[in-house]
């Protein structure tokens, strides 16, 4: 039995046990190669449901949808392990309790997904653990020593011409799981902080902003980057972010459902070079 | 180009050493550039990276964000929570080319309007030597000359 066919079962069988309310997974997309998130509430649609390794999103977003935990009842998603991490990082800043999540997990590699033991979150600190020893993406980091071998000009130069690309959609916002504020900062009018037309100056604001209130919670999950319309590679400005927290705090962002906020907490031992 | 480039620089200080440490230097009779503006908020906790974003919008040249030497924080915590933030939105800016030259952190107790004094003396001929942040400025320009925006 395919990892699909084994997935639909459970989740029949969750919903008609009536152990979950919902469960949020991949179905068919717009293209062949594209998956869209569906939301199943009863056995029999769980035929729907796709996993494969086109199954990209990471969709513990949906998971901080207003009044979609309230009623104490548990909801079932699909999460790959940044999505996993994600989860924790929600319960860690009380977003949701991880107690109502059963978590459908699976892994992609060689082009072929596989499913991953274990239905609650805690289950998975292992994994986790090892993740974070993997270290982060070899890719970006090479990419990331490339900018900051530059000049601060030649980098600003860089930045600014991608920057000038952003016609401020707000779609990172949009689909980030970290990203729940009722009221978000460039929303904020009084004082207006960022300024919220799309010229340069205004977007350099908004993605260092959007950047920083991410450090040391981005999962690297990749979905701001792929919802960019206009391709700026926010990943990379968010792998820094990563690092830093790592090297400076090492603090691995998501790793279990108790783990303090980097920014948050201190150590009274924090690195402190740079202040004179 | 006769008048020699002042820079501006905007001080965030806490108010219970910084500022008093600023307060020390200037009832000493102590000489500082009078190029800082500062802008006195509760303690170093309560400087929202923001305020440093907005600064430079608004055309500074250098920023300086003060407060208490650790563990004398009148809040008990506040700079050393600061100092986490300012760890990572430093690295942030350096990461997106704005200059650590024009970004500095300092600790400067009550006690230390000397230091102050000096500190601001020193910023401002660094900030003097790099000359105005015109690279970011000319954003601000665009934005105030074109009217598509």
């Amino acid at each position: 039995m395919g990892i699909q066919e084994q997935y639909r079962n459970e989740a029949a069988e969750l919903l008609s046990s009536g152990a979950v309310k919902l469960v949020i997974g991949y179905g068919e997309g717009s293209t062949a190669d594209r998956r869209r998130p569906v939301f199943i509430r009863t056995a029999e649609e769980a035929g729907r449901l796709v996993v494969d390794a086109n199954c990209l999103a990471n969709l513990s977003s949906y998971l901080v949808q207003e009044g979609l935990m309230s009623d104490g009842k548990s909801v079932a998603v699909f999460l790959k392990p940044d999505g996993i991490r994600s989860v924790n990082i929600l319960a860690a800043e009380a977003q949701l309790n991880p107690d109502q999540v059963v978590i459908l997990g699976f892994d992609i590699g060689a082009g072929d997904a596989s499913p991953l033991p274990g239905r609650k979150a805690s289950d998975f600190t292992p994994l986790i653990e090892s993740l974070k020893t993997a270290g982060l993406s070899p890719e970006l980091q090479h990419e990331a020593d490339r900018l900051e071998l530059m000049s601060a000009a030649e980098r600003f130069d860089f930045w600014k011409e991608q920057f000038s690309k952003c016609i401020k959609c707000y779609a990172c916002r949009q689909v980030c799981p970290m990203c729940y504020c009722r009221r978000c900062i460039v929303d904020v009018n009084q004082p207006q902080w960022v300024n919220t037309s799309s010229h340069t100056l205004g977007n350099f604001e908004w993605n260092i902003v959007r950047a920083y209130h991410l450090a040391g919670r981005c999962v690297a999950c990749g979905g701001c980057d792929r919802s960019c319309p206009v391709n700026i590679p926010l990943r990379l400005i968010n792998h820094r972010m990563a690092k830093e927290a790592l090297d400076a705090f090492d603090h691995f962002a998501g790793e279990s459902t108790d783990q303090k906020p980097v920014l948050a907490t201190f150590r009274q031992d924090d690195p402190e070079t740079f202040i004179l | 180009m006769s008048e020699p480039f002042e820079p501006k620089i905007v001080a965030f200080v806490c108010t219970y050493c910084t500022y008093a440490g600023a307060d020390l230097a200037g009832t000493s009779r102590m000489k500082y550039a009078s190029n800082v503006r500062i802008v006195r908020l509760p303690c170093t906790g309560r400087i929202s990276p923001m305020f440093i974003l907005k600064a430079l919008q608004k055309g500074a040249d250098g920023v300086l964000v003060s407060g208490c030497h650790p563990g004398d924080c009148h809040f008990a915590q506040g700079n050393y929570h600061a100092r986490r933030r300012w760890t990572v939105f430093r690295a942030l800016l350096a990461f997106t080319g704005i200059p650590e030259e024009r970004i500095k952190f300092s600790w400067i107790s009550a006690a230390e309007g000397a230091k102050f004094a000096e500190l601001i003396n020193g910023i401002t001929e660094e900030i003097r030597s790099l000359g105005p942040f015109e690279q970011y400025q000319e954003l601000q320009t665009v934005i105030e000359t074109q009217s598509t925006y």
